[in-house]
Parts: structure tokens; C-alpha cells; sequence
């Protein structure tokens, strides 16, 4: 303790050696506070990380898993997916549902977040429940929900669509049957379910903006829209790129809520990467072509992220 | 493996399960090395049984389990399944040095984690079990691959139709029909008598594949044919195809337009004929509908579909017992089959306790006298099953949804018949012919 | 900053908007798990429950194994939030507070372990906690969880320590504090927001897996409570009146375990502060 109590603020540029054995020590402190967590992610994550690459290198079946012996099968797996009359649209259709709903969920979060910011104290609350409220709900019960809400005959939305006499006679229509309609069915679910967490986490960065930075700017004489550029961004940014990112990976790989909804139909309309990797693992017990698509799907969605990641590595960085 | 170990002392089953055929390979024919264990041979040891949930009810369980005991001396504990995830669950549960002792797979279920190796081959112990009997074809077939058995029948549950007999009064029909002429003449009446937008005389969703395979059947066609032991896709035969053609049409005369791209539980069928929203359905019972409205208890019946010429054949439902490769005590796991096979056990458990139809045909007869007219239309209707293809491909056709798809694109129209059997015959012909 | 009143009435009509809109379908499960199973479906909503029933929640509680799965869940989730939440807070300090070779490479790391889809990991990883003995234990469960959620705790975390003034701990080393003092009373503190966010995000994972729960536990005396809400559905159809109340009940922990944290946390914020 005696010698930690000493240390001063370990930053390259404030750091003044008092001796080998505090220096040495210094550089130890990160990786000491690092290490626990490492541990659990190089023993959860990183092994099966490396096993999925294998398998995805294998000809990886049902067989295997019970005998314990694979083959190995070089890039054929790879060389299936890749030729596939599939991928094309497949992969289309997974950047744009991706796109479309991480947009959405980050407009309204961020909306969201803004608005309790502004609201007293008592209307922040009851948005801060609604909040957790729909957070809460198990997916199970959130899919089941939804296609109570949206069914033929009995759908309250339906039936509310139809009250609305602006789109004609809801009351037989079905959701999962059309592509748009099902596209739109998905989204709404994935945008319910993720808003809280977005906004949550937004609204807790600006709780972190001191309001004095507000008052200074407001005394310069800036409008709102320029506090918001000014002030709010540049303290929120580091957060703002978090969950934009978050959101673009969570929504590529969105997968419950699209099986349990549409099964990735009708006729493949709501199919994605993750779906396709699902089926070809699971349902064909396929797991060295499971494990491909896989493999393919992350570094597909590295290099689409890879500038934000990368500003996000950054941001803090000048402090 | 025409040896008949069954004789084997108990001694010898012991020393079995302490050494090598409990650990896996049964390929080799060393599994049949063992036998069934016997009398007191399972003194102090206790097995675990997996059943999925719904299936056997607590007492039809604990039935089974006493006989077991009473046979081995050995303890039973039982664990029950979820379904969601079942096949997930059960493939690393086989991969596992110490999986469950005996495990309860949905009879199309079995070849694929027989094939894979999962499950440990019985074939020297078929006689000893079934009893002489002859075991129902929609049970035994699928637990069959290239004449190898993988697993004894628990019991089969099929679909027959379940009616309000009120509406049907309502609209002057009093006896269920004999024919198919005479059913669809009944529907139309019905459809005439009652009102309503979401009214429909059968509620059959579109992607409820279970009902669609009947027409098929019925027509002379089939899923899928083995040939030089190579599966091909057959729906784009000409008897499958007016199959499809028959099965359309009759979905989208007498269910909602609504139905068209639906499956069978959201919304539930049951509900729809509880609330009088339709006049019948096509179900494994009647204690769902009873469950949501009790009250319909005397308004309820049944009958088998009927058919181009009597009954449509069934998809058989059910279940069966298999023993995993990996077991450690595979003479007590076998001497629990034989306790579940057992016809007393059957005739008082199964039927009895539970109400499903029990494995053999001679069973069926036997027990068909204490069945009430409810429940008999369901054992009727066993009589004409038929096998889904004993492929371990099979198992992806139901995960993936895509048979579902498939009758679900045909009754809405958004694929031509021949192209929607065209291409799904590809997917079946790939899938079947999938090495596990 | 005042606002007019006007403007304060359009904020509040849009915030009772949003509100309207979202909490609608949780609305509708509550109202849903009040009804007899003969209502639960009908042409014409009904926006009220009456007749009311208990009868869901009742099967709901009552069925087997339901105080069992209930321990193991609380258990796991538990403690896998406590970790989580320590873990990811020492890293996050390493990561803001010290320059070191590879902190960019683990942050990139992490980050990536987020991409991989769900699906893809479970056979991996049963195979990895088959090879590490951990199947069927809730230690194996709680490693696995806590794996999943540090890349977003340690992400969130940082990004609000980043939004901490450096002036305030170098004011609290220069009165002499140490560093482990600095962390506990200013920096802990000052990113209690994010700690909320995080540990909700954590409770939520823990709480609701039931695929990993399923496979990787063997005897169903270690089930978690998902289990119990995947048993209202068998093969012979879904007890929807029992997943529906089930549902609900399911839910009322992770409101409840955020309204404690909220006010314990905010609590501790203002204690620290003044501390500070």
C-alpha cells in the first residue's frame, strides 16, 4: 500500500520515476486489473472462438460431436457457402434489415433520452419505467405477444388498424404472409425491445454533462440546436459511438425474434445470415457450415464497422 | 445379428455394462452382447429416464416404473424434457460420457440421432420386447434404419377430427360422416347455416403440414421414396400433386382466408373451436378444447378424416424409448423398455390411465372395448399410418421449417403447385440423402 | 433552464405518447394473464380483464420445480451482476486511466467477441465447458454468462469513466489519497449511471437465457426459471393463460432489482460525492 500511495496518476505524460521497483510496478497495474477479466473471456470466449474456426474448417456433423473424430475438409466449407445462389441476396437483405433497425432503434433512443432530459421529474420517472418495463419482458413472452397483437381475426392491432378506417378491413389481414408486412412485423419487435436499452444508456451520459457547460453556452447566447452540437455531442460522444455500434451488431445478428416470428419466411423474405447459420448448424446438423457462415458474418461485420470501431478505440484517447 | 442373447444370465449383463458395451461403438455388434436384466439384477442402482414434458402423465410414469423395479429391483429418476431446444438438449446430452439411461424421442426423431451413432442397437432384443406383437408401423419404422432397431414404441398419438356436434345439429346433420363426398357435403351446409366473417366450417391453418401429408397420402402419394438406398423427393409425382391440389382446395374452401399462412398455435386452434369460431378441426384429442371451455364436455365428438376410400391415412404421432450408446447400465435400460412395452402396462398405463393409442395392433384391439367414443376415433384412425421417411434427414424437414413453408405457399397460392412440389422435392431429396 | 409552458406541454404530450405506444403490448400480457382461458382470444378486444381471474398465476407458481429453478435464478443472476459489474470496473479503470501495449488490441478484442452470432457459440462452447469439467454446474452458468456480458459492461464502463474530469483525481492524489481510495470514492462514484445501465444489461442476460440453460445443466434440479417458462408449452399445445401470467411474473424481478439499484446507487452517488 505504502508504495501505491505514492504512485502518482499512472498517465505516460504525468508519470515522474521514483524508482525501478515503482515503475515496475506501474506498468503491472493495468494488466493486474485487467486480468480478471481476460480470464473469463479467454476461457469462455476465446477457446470456443478458436473451436468454431476449426470446425468451420471441418466436416463437422452430428457423428462427430458423438465420436469425438472430425474431418478435415480444407475451404469446402466455405467454397458451399460462398457458391450459394443465396449469399447475394442473403446478405443484402441482412445489411438492410440491419441498417433499418439499428437507425430506428438509435433515432427514437436518442429521442428518447433527450426528451427525459427535458421532462420533470415526475414524467422522467414514468418514462424510465415504461423503459424497463418493456426491457423486462422475457423474448419468449415478447414474440408470443407479438404475434397475439398482429394475428388474423383476434390482433388488437388489427383491429385498431381497421377502427382506423384510413387502411381498409385489418381484421383477416396476415403479417407473416407478405414480405413487407413481415419485414415491418420484425422490425417493430427488434426497435421494442432494444429503445430501452439505447436510451437508458443515453440518458445516463447526460446526466454525467455538468449544467453549468449548458449555462455557459446559453449565456453565449446558443439555441438549442447549438447547445446540442456544442455541448451535448462532444460529451456524449464516446457513449453515442458505443451504441451505435452495439446496436449495428446486435441487429445484424438478431435472430430469436426473427425465427420465432416468421421462421426467416414467407418463402425467405425475412432470412438472414443468422438465420441461414441456424438452419444449416441446427436444423441440417451441419456444424463445420453453421460455423462458416458464422465466421464469414463476424468478419463481414468487422470490416463494415471496422472506421467506427476504430474512432470508438480512440475516443478519451486525447484526454 | 441373428443371435439370441436375451438368455443371457444376469450375471453376464452386469459384467457387460462394467466394461465394454456400455461405452459406445455399436456398430460392431458388440451391443448385442448384452442382455435384458433380470430379476434383482438391479438391486441398489438407479437409472435415469428422460420423458418430455405432456407426454405420459405423472401416474402413467410412475406405472411404468414400478413394473421396472418390480422386474430389476433397480430405481428409476425420472427427468422431464422441455421441448424447446429438445433436439439441441438431446444431441449434447448423447455427446456426454454419461448420458440418461433411457430417453423418450418423438418417433421421427430416432433416426437421425441413430443414425449419428447417438442411440445403442436393440435388433437382438426386438422379439423379446414386442412380444410377438406387431408393433404399429408409424412407431417401429422410423426407430428402424437399414433393419436395424434403434428403439421401442412408448405410445402413438394421432389426429382425428374433433367437431361440435351443436353446430353440425344446427345445421341438420346428426351422424358423423362415413365418406368424403358426405363430409364436404356436411361442411357446405354448415358453411351455409352459420354467420360470420372469421367463421370457417374446418379451421384447417394452411401450414399445418400434419393435415396436408393426409391428402397426399390419400391421393397414392408420398413424402419421399427410398430407391437403390438413395431417398428422392416424390410430392411431384402425379398422385402427390392431385394430393396438394385436393388439399388446397379443401383449405381454402372451408378455413378463413386468414388461416391460409398459419400454423396450428398461434392463434390456437383449440380456442377457435372452443369459441364456436369454427364447427371442427383436426386434433390428437380433445382435452385442449376441454381445458379452454370445460363446458363443451357433451357438445364434443370425433371422428377419423374420412378418405377417398374409408379413412385418410394418419400421420402416426407417438413416441419411443431408445438407450443411448453411451448408457452405463444398458441391460437395466433395456429391461425398462420392456417394462414400458409391456401390455398390461399398456393396456392400464397408456390407455388406461393416459388415453393414447398403445403400440400394436393387437393392443388396439384388445383395449378398444374400454374406449370411450371420443378416444376411439383416434385408435380407428391408427390403423391406416403412415411412416414420415426413416431418414435422419427428416429431423432438418421439421426444424427448419420448411415443410411448414411449403404447405403454407400452397394454400395461399404464392407458389404454383408443381413448382412449390418441384423444389421441395430437391430440398428433401439433399436433406434425406444428408449423411448425419 | 426554464421553459415555456407551452413548450413544457408538448414535451409532456410527446413523452405520454412514447409512453402510450410502448408500454401498450406489456398492457397487454398483464391484462391478458387476468383472463379466463376463454377470453384470452376475442374478435373484439377486451381492454379490461373482468371476469378476473387469478387462475393463470396460480398453475403458474404451482407448477413442479418452480421454487428450485427460482433459487438457481436468483443465485446465477446474482452473482454473475456482482462480478460483472467489479470485473468490468477494474478494466475499465486500465483501460481509461493507463497507457499500456495491447489495450487497443483487447479493446478491438472484446468488441469483436459481441459480433459472433448467439447460435453459432453453443456447440463451442459446451464442448469448451465439457473439456473444463464445468457441464452441469451453475459455476459453468455463471462463468458463461459473465463472459457474455463483460465486452458491453467493460465498453460501457469506459465510456463513462471517460466522461469523469481527470482534474478531480489528480486533486484527490495531490491531498494524498491513494489509488485504490481514488477509485473507491471518486471514480466508482462518478460512474454510477453507467453501472446502472450495465448491471441492468447483465441482470437481463442472466435472467432470460434459456438455451444455454437448458443444454448445459443435465439434472433438472439445476434448470433455471426460463425452463419453467418454456414448460408451458408441450407438444399438445401451449398453455397460453400460464406463459402469459408466467410471463409477467417473470418480469417483475428485473423492475424490481432496477428500482433498488436506482435508489441504492443514487444514494451512494450523492454520498460519494460529498466524500469527494
Amino acid at each position: 500500500m505504502t508504495v501505491l500511495t505514492k504512485a502518482r496518476p499512472a498517465r505516460p505524460r504525468a508519470a515522474a520515476p521514483t524508482g525501478a521497483a515503482a515503475r515496475r510496478r506501474r506498468r503491472a497495474t493495468p494488466y493486474l486489473l485487467l486480468a480478471p477479466g481476460a480470464l473469463v473471456l479467454l476461457l469462455v470466449v476465446g477457446y470456443p472462438l478458436v473451436r468454431l474456426v476449426l470446425i468451420s474448417f471441418q466436416d463437422y456433423g452430428l457423428r462427430t460431436l458423438f465420436t469425438g473424430t472430425a474431418e478435415w475438409t480444407g475451404l469446402d466449407n466455405y467454397a458451399k457457402v460462398l457458391g450459394s445462389d443465396e449469399i447475394v441476396p442473403m446478405l443484402l437483405r441482412t445489411a438492410a434489415l440491419c441498417v433499418a433497425m439499428a437507425g430506428g432503434t438509435l433515432a427514437i433512443g436518442t429521442a428518447v433520452a433527450l426528451l427525459m432530459r427535458a421532462l420533470g421529474p415526475r414524467m422522467r420517472t414514468a418514462v424510465t419505467l415504461v423503459l424497463i418495463t418493456a426491457w423486462a419482458v422475457p423474448n419468449v413472452a415478447a414474440t408470443m405477444l407479438w404475434t397475439w397483437l398482429f394475428q388474423p381475426t383476434y390482433g388488437v392491432v388489427n383491429w385498431m388498424l381497421t377502427r382506423l378506417r384510413v387502411f381498409g378491413d385489418f381484421g383477416q389481414y396476415d403479417w407473416t404472409a407478405h414480405t413487407w408486412s413481415s419485414l415491418v412485423l420484425v422490425w417493430l419487435l427488434v426497435v421494442w425491445q432494444s429503445v430501452p436499452f439505447v436510451a437508458l444508456t443515453l440518458y445516463a451520459g447526460l446526466t454525467q454533462i455538468p449544467a453549468d457547460y449548458y449555462e455557459a453556452a446559453a449565456l453565449d447566447g446558443a439555441g438549442a440546436w447549438r447547445r446540442f452540437r456544442v455541448v451535448t455531442v462532444p460529451f456524449l460522444r464516446s457513449i453515442l459511438l458505443l451504441v451505435t455500434v452495439l446496436s449495428v451488431v446486435w441487429d445484424f445478428n438478431v435472430f430469436n425474434q426473427i425465427w420465432l416470428l416468421t421462421h426467416g419466411g414467407p418463402d425467405g423474405a425475412t432470412s438472414t445470415l443468422v438465420v441461414w447459420s441456424f438452419t444449416r448448424a441446427f436444423a441440417s446438423q451441419s456444424y463445420g457450415q453453421g460455423a462458416a457462415i458464422a465466421v464469414l458474418a463476424t468478419g463481414l461485420l468487422m470490416a463494415l464497422t471496422w472506421y467506427y470501431v476504430r474512432r470508438l478505440v480512440r475516443t478519451g484517447e486525447e484526454l | 445379428m441373428h443371435r439370441r442373447m436375451a438368455v443371457l444370465a444376469a450375471s453376464v449383463a452386469l459384467a457387460c455394462t462394467a466394461t465394454a458395451c456400455g461405452s459406445g461403438g455399436d456398430d460392431d455388434g458388440k451391443a448385442a452382447a448384452g442382455g435384458i436384466a433380470g430379476p434383482g439384477s438391479g438391486t441398489g442402482k438407479t437409472i435415469t429416464v428422460w420423458y418430455m414434458d405432456g407426454d405420459l402423465s405423472d401416474a402413467a410414469v410412475k406405472a411404468i416404473g414400478d413394473r421396472f423395479t418390480k422386474d430389476t429391483g433397480a430405481q428409476v429418476k425420472v427427468q422431464i424434457q422441455e421441448w424447446d431446444g429438445i433436439n439441441t438438449k438431446i444431441t449434447t446430452a448423447l455427446a456426454q460420457h454419461d448420458p440418461p439411461d433411457v430417453i423418450e424421442l418423438g418417433n421421427t426423431a430416432v433416426p437421425l440421432f441413430a443414425a449419428a451413432g447417438g442411440l445403442a442397437d436393440i435388433t437382438a432384443h426386438g422379439k423379446e420386447l414386442s412380444r410377438g406383437q406387431t408393433w404399429l408401423p408409424g412407431l417401429a419404422g422410423p426407430a428402424t434404419i437399414d433393419g436395424k432397431l434403434y428403439g421401442a414404441p412408448l405410445f402413438a398419438g394421432e389426429r382425428a377430427v374433433v367437431y361440435n356436434k351443436k353446430i353440425w345439429a344446427k345445421a341438420g346433420i346428426t351422424a358423423p360422416p362415413a365418406t368424403l363426398a358426405e363430409f364436404t357435403a356436411d361442411l357446405d351446409k354448415i358453411g351455409k347455416s352459420e354467420k360470420g366473417a372469421d367463421f370457417s366450417p374446418f379451421y384447417m391453418p394452411g401450414q399445418y403440414w400434419f393435415g396436408g401429408v393426409q391428402f397426399v397420402w390419400d391421393a397414392g402419394g408420398q413424402i419421399a421414396e427410398k430407391k437403390d438406398g438413395k431417398w428422392a423427393g416424390a410430392l411431384s409425382s402425379p398422385q402427390a400433386q392431385k394430393g396438394l391440389a385436393d388439399w388446397k382446395r379443401f383449405q381454402n374452401t372451408y378455413s378463413t382466408p386468414a388461416s391460409r399462412n398459419l400454423f396450428n398455435l398461434a392463434p390456437d386452434y383449440n380456442a377457435i373451436l372452443a369459441q364456436g369460431k369454427t364447427s371442427a378441426i383436426l386434433n390428437t384429442s380433445v382435452n385442449a378444447v376441454l381445458k379452454i371451455d370445460p363446458k363443451l364436455k357433451d357438445d364434443l365428438g370425433t371422428f377419423p378424416f374420412p378418405g377417398a376410400s374409408g379413412n385418410q391415412p394418419v400421420f402416426l404421432g407417438g413416441s419411443d424409448l431408445a438407450v443411448p450408446a453411451k448408457s452405463a447400465n444398458r441391460a437395466l435400460a433395456l429391461a425398462y423398455l420392456k417394462a414400458a412395452t409391456d401390455p398390461q402396462v399398456q393396456t392400464s398405463a397408456i390407455v388406461g390411465l393416459d388415453g393414447w393409442t398403445p403400440i400394436s395392433t393387437e393392443l388396439i384391439d384388445r383395449t378398444a372395448a374400454t374406449r370411450t367414443p371420443l378416444l376411439k376415433a383416434f385408435s380407428d384412425a391408427a390403423k391406416r399410418s403412415v411412416a414420415t421417411p426413416a431418414s435422419p434427414g427428416w429431423a432438418t424437414i421439421e426444424s427448419d421449417k420448411s415443410l411448414q413453408s411449403f404447405f403454407g405457399d400452397i394454400s395461399t397460392g404464392k407458389t404454383p403447385i408443381d413448382a412449390a412440389a418441384k423444389a421441395f422435392d430437391a430440398h428433401l431429396t439433399q436433406a434425406l440423402n444428408a449423411a448425419p | 433552464m426554464k421553459r415555456s409552458r407551452p413548450a413544457r406541454i408538448a414535451l409532456n404530450a410527446a413523452a405520454a405518447a412514447f409512453c402510450a405506444v410502448w408500454i401498450f403490448p406489456v398492457y397487454w400480457m398483464v391484462n391478458s394473464a387476468f383472463k379466463p382461458a376463454g377470453d384470452m382470444l376475442t374478435a373484439t378486444p377486451r381492454f379490461l380483464p373482468f371476469p378476473l381471474t387469478l387462475g393463470n398465476f396460480a398453475g403458474a407458481v404451482g407448477k413442479p420445480h418452480f421454487p428450485a429453478y427460482l433459487a438457481n435464478s436468483l443465485i446465477v443472476t446474482g452473482v454473475v451482476v456482482a462480478v460483472a459489474i467489479a470485473v468490468a470496473f477494474l478494466a475499465a479503470v486500465a483501460l481509461t486511466r493507463f497507457t499500456f501495449p495491447g489495450r487497443r488490441g483487447f479493446l478491438i478484442g472484446v468488441l469483436a467477441v459481441q459480433m459472433i452470432p448467439g447460435p453459432a457459440l453453443l456447440i463451442p462452447l459446451f464442448l469448451s465447458l465439457k473439456s473444463l469439467d464445468l457441464l452441469d454446474t451453475l459455476l459453468g452458468l455463471i462463468v458463461t454468462y459473465t463472459a457474455f456480458v463483460l465486452p458491453l459492461t467493460i465498453w460501457v464502463m469506459r465510456g463513462f469513466l471517460h466522461g469523469v474530469p481527470k482534474e478531480l483525481e489528480e486533486a484527490a492524489m495531490v491531498d494524498g489519497a491513494g489509488q485504490l481510495t481514488v477509485m473507491r470514492t471518486i471514480l466508482l462514484p462518478l460512474v454510477t449511471p453507467g453501472i446502472i445501465a450495465a448491471s441492468v444489461f447483465s441482470f437481463i442476460v442472466a435472467w432470460n437465457d434459456y438455451l444455454y440453460a437448458y443444454v448445459m445443466m443435465k439434472d433438472q434440479s439445476r434448470y433455471t426459471l426460463p425452463v419453467w417458462l418454456a414448460s408451458f408449452s408441450t407438444n399438445l399445445g401451449t398453455d397460453y393463460g400460464g406463459l402469459i401470467a408466467g410471463s409477467t411474473l417473470f418480469a417483475l424481478p428485473v423492475v424490481a432489482f432496477f428500482m433498488i439499484i436506482q435508489r441504492r446507487l443514487v444514494a451512494g452517488m450523492t454520498a460519494g460525492a460529498v466524500k469527494g
